[in-house]
């Protein structure tokens, strides 16, 4: 009764959510045999981070019941997440590699 | 709260129009979203400070073996995954207003969060006995242990605290109180505490692997 | 009226003196209790800043009475840099945290937000209690730190590291006082996002039926656009504020870099980056600026429509530049570190990004003054301040546009010439935003008006008063005066300049002074001023509708039903000058 969305939408059976599971352990088990092989490091790091947020986007998704929330929701919360991350990256990482190649760091 | 009731009969009248949800979500669980985002923040920008520093640093060292670090690694990943799975089947008992299946599964979700502390908690200690100490370590950049503490420190602090969480909603649940969007919102919190482990996992553990 | 009544039932207010008044949930009290926060902040700020001005005017006078009072800090009366440094830090902190994010926001938004929209309460009360304890508890170790064995902090409102984040080593006042600084402000960090999150889901959720986002007053729009500027911001501040900490606590080395002398000792530390803190810092800095100034706009708006007697000009250009100004203010925090050492090509965009906020705020500049256009002004001591915000908003914002561009940022960035400019738009606007709400809510939340003549003469010594101190202030800046010096009278090219520094500690005692009228108009009007009526100043909103003050629960169990826009003056056809926004009455000419 306190819970709107409910009544729009069919509660997903179990099984989805198993199967969730199951994927996010595989992809789990995807980078456990990347941290075995060992892959030049800006693949490694490409590599990890599409599957991390491969991850993440089936854990809000599914688990946090995003996909089955209106989508406006979803438009309030995630951009400015994405943004401010984006922003991070964009400024922060120039200053860093500078330092890097003065050899602060020895 | 019966102006809750009120509030949700209203929603015909336009979503944004008032005396409505616009997202169709009640206070409770838009607000843990809400804390989620800024919680998610301050994880994102620690984590941007560890790729900053990391980069920074030449000598960054990696320390750790495929086993036991990132065994161990692998098996409390395994745990959180787990016990998100277990979560959802509590939020899902409850709204079938299934109370002694919510208790349950929610137990079961504590079990893991336990498992997952255990495991760290031991990992810590081995890590220390070996000389790795926040302000230095045998390997390489100082900074490694002190990323490596802050990271995982910070994010089993939220482990902590989403047990002692979860402890309440259960014990509540058993004694018939709290409604169906206070365990959403629980869960809502441990699925956050889970997907910040899916960006320290690669980028603390499998990024940190003694080349050999 | 034909419309379905709401919940009929009247919440009980709680019996006792603590749940009533000390751990209340009511949104009303916590207001009260945040205002009266920053009231205190703000009195013990302003003295810090008299304290450190006397010794800029006359670095070599021998003040015995204060000796007597700060003895390892004015030992012999003389003050030495290291205490005038804390004093600077002190009162900036203060001012910053819990003033100027406190009072607009968590005190007269906690107050208003609920009621304007419509709602009897908060979404989550019992977390609005305990964001006020949690602000409380801040400055309870803020205070400690001023206090604190080996001096109080020293090292500005930002603590750059490497100095403070070394600890001991780095001279008095960097150890235990800067300690409890940094765990002051993590603390401060945590009850913000907590009252944030608040206001967002408020706003979203409780609005009354007939509330829309376009009939909210500006001063609900401000607050929330606020609410996500700090949801936002401050959990960026808290993750600095936690590698500090450990910096300082737990001896890792985020900020530090190697090889670092300090006080002819080599650190112990290496691979930090000083850098790194100031990114974190002003990217939560730079919205923290909005946070603190945007209430303001919205109070500004809601006053200068109220007694011009005319809708507000451009309401949706109002809005929309009030979230634009919030938004750009995500992307422009280099512009505070334009020569901290960032790559030059972030300058450049830093740099453009900032020039950029100008357009909305120029528009909401505009839109203010198109409302003064041709309205029947009342000159009350409200609408007073809120037409010196417009002032001092362009003057601060003008000099604003000078250093938002790197080549001028480079040589006016250490002088007086940035004292001035933020102290013009961030302090004394907002602080003037403040004093406006004052005298304009004053009667709804103590059931007492304000005494007008009083507050005239409190307007014009603070608004000639704030000009006196922070104008002189570019002129030096401009001819090369640095800050942050505690005594400028060795160096022979800023010798000329000396008299400007007594004319502002001058000017700065006087305004100082001249606030005795308004704590003086405050305490007498709490308990011996007029009576004030429901609409004193026949205004629209909502808050207007119920009893000074409004009780417990704010509409007695039946909350409003909303039909008008807020701020529905001079309507052709209507019976009054006003409409409230729960009137239905029905206007022949639609607007």
């Amino acid at each position: 009764m306190s819970h709107p969305a409910g009544a729009e939408h069919a509660e997903p059976a179990s099984k989805l959510f198993i199967w969730v599971w199951i994927w996010l352990l595989l992809l789990t088990a995807v980078e456990v045999v990347l941290g075995y092989e060992q892959y030049p490091v800006k693949l490694m790091l490409t590599m990890l981070m599409s599957l991390s947020v491969i991850k993440a986007a089936l854990i809000m998704a599914y688990f946090m019941h995003l996909r089955f929330e209106k989508l406006k929701l979803v438009l309030t919360l995630v951009p400015a997440l994405v943004v401010i991350l984006c922003l991070f990256s964009i400024f922060f990482f120039p200053d860093s590699l500078r330092l890097m190649n003065l050899g602060w760091g020895r | 709260m019966s102006d809750a009731e009120v509030r949700v009969e209203a929603l015909g009248a336009g979503d944004w129009g008032g005396g409505s949800l616009p997202y169709a979500v009640g206070s409770k669980k838009f607000g843990m979203w809400l804390f989620i985002i800024s919680d998610a923040l301050t994880f994102s920008a620690l984590l941007i400070a560890y790729g900053y520093v990391r980069l920074a640093n030449k000598n960054w060292p990696e320390p750790f073996e495929f086993y036991p670090s990132l065994v161990t690694a692998t098996v409390m990943t395994l745990c959180l995954l787990s016990s998100s799975l277990t979560m959802v089947m509590a939020v899902a008992a409850r709204k079938r207003e299934d109370r002694p299946a919510t208790m349950k599964w929610l137990w079961a979700t504590i079990a893991g969060g336990l498992a997952f502390l255990v495991l760290h908690a031991n990992e810590w200690l081995k890590l220390i006995g070996e000389g790795m100490r926040p302000f230095s370590n045998p390997w390489g950049s100082p900074l490694f242990g002190a990323s490596f503490f802050t990271l995982t420190g910070l994010h089993m602090f939220h482990v902590v605290t989403g047990v002692c969480f979860l402890g309440v909603v259960a014990v509540a649940t058993g004694r018939g109180k709290f409604t169906s969007e206070d365990v959403e919102m629980s869960g809502l919190y441990w699925h956050f505490v889970d997907l910040v482990w899916m960006f320290i996992f690669p980028l603390v553990y499998v990024l940190s692997i003694h080349h050999g | 009226m034909g419309e379905p009544t709401h919940a009929v039932h009247v919440h009980h207010a709680p019996k006792g003196f603590i749940r009533k008044y000390i751990f209340s949930t009511d949104h009303k009290v916590i207001g009260i209790q945040y205002y009266f926060l920053a009231l205190f902040s703000v009195v013990l700020g302003m003295l810090l800043s008299v304290l450190f001005r006397l010794h800029l005017a006359w670095p070599n006078a021998n003040w015995d009475l204060l000796g007597k009072l700060f003895p390892t800090g004015m030992a012999g009366g003389l003050m030495t840099p290291e205490f005038y440094l804390s004093l600077v830090t002190m009162h900036g902190t203060l001012m910053v945290f819990f003033v100027l994010t406190t009072a607009p926001q968590s005190g007269f938004g906690n107050y208003f937000l609920p009621i304007q929209i419509g709602a009897d309460d908060m979404a989550f009360p019992v977390l609005n209690m305990l964001s006020f304890w949690i602000t409380f508890v801040a400055l309870v170790v803020m205070v400690m730190a001023l206090f604190a064995t080996g001096g109080a902090p020293l090292s500005g409102w930002t603590a750059y590291p490497p100095l403070s984040a070394l600890g001991k080593i780095s001279g008095p006042g960097e150890g235990l006082g800067q300690t409890l600084w940094v765990i002051s402000l993590a603390i401060f960090c945590v009850g913000s996002l907590l009252g944030a999150l608040n206001f967002i889901t408020t706003t979203l959720n409780l609005r009354a039926k007939g509330m829309t986002l376009l009939r909210m007053p500006l001063t609900v729009w401000a607050w929330f656009t606020t609410s996500i500027l700090a949801l936002l911001a401050f959990p960026v501040l808290l993750a600095g504020g936690i590698l500090l900490v450990l910096d300082r606590v737990g001896g890792t080395s985020f900020f530090i870099p190697a090889g670092l002398v300090v006080n002819e000792q080599l650190v112990n530390h290496s691979g930090g980056s000083p850098l790194l803190w100031q990114h974190l810092f002003w990217f939560f800095g730079h919205p923290e600026v909005y946070i603190a100034i945007l209430p303001g706009m919205g109070v500004a708006s809601q006053l200068l429509s109220t007694f011009s007697r005319k809708p507000v000009f451009g309401y949706k250009a109002m809005f929309s530049a009030m979230l634009a100004i919030g938004f750009l203010g995500f992307f422009v925090w280099g512009h505070h570190m334009f020569i901290s050492g960032m790559s030059p090509y972030s300058a450049v965009a830093f740099s453009l990004l900032t020039l950029a906020i100008g357009v909305p705020s120029a528009i909401k500049t505009f839109n203010w003054l198109g409302t003064l256009w041709q309205g029947k002004i009342q000159f009350t001591s409200a609408m007073l301040f809120a037409i010196g915000f417009v002032s001092l908003f362009v003057t601060g914002g003008v000099s604003g546009i000078f250093l938002g561009q790197t080549s001028l940022d480079l040589y006016l960035h250490d002088t007086y010439f940035v004292v001035g400019h933020f102290h013009m738009i961030m302090g004394v606007a907002a602080l003037f935003g403040i004093f406006g709400a004052t005298y304009y809510w004053f009667p709804k939340m103590f059931g007492r008006m304000l005494n007008e003549p009083l507050g005239k003469i409190h307007f014009w010594f603070t608004f000639i008063g704030v000009n006196a101190i922070f104008f002189p202030m570019h002129i030096m800046g401009v001819a090369g005066h640095p800050r942050r010096y505690s005594d400028a009278s060795n160096f022979n090219y800023l010798s000329s300049m000396h008299p400007l520094h007594e004319f502002i500690t001058v000017a700065a005692i006087v305004t100082a002074t001249a606030q005795l009228f308004f704590l003086l108009n405050f305490f007498w009007s709490l308990w011996k001023g007029k009576k004030a009526e429901m609409n004193p100043w026949n205004a629209t909103t909502l808050e207007w509708t119920v009893p000074s003050p409004p009780p417990h629960d704010n509409f007695g169990g039946k909350l409003p039903v909303v039909y008008h826009g807020a701020y529905e003056y001079s309507v052709p056809g209507a019976k009054q000058d006003f409409i409230m926004q729960d009137s239905p009455e029905k206007i022949i000419e639609a607007t």
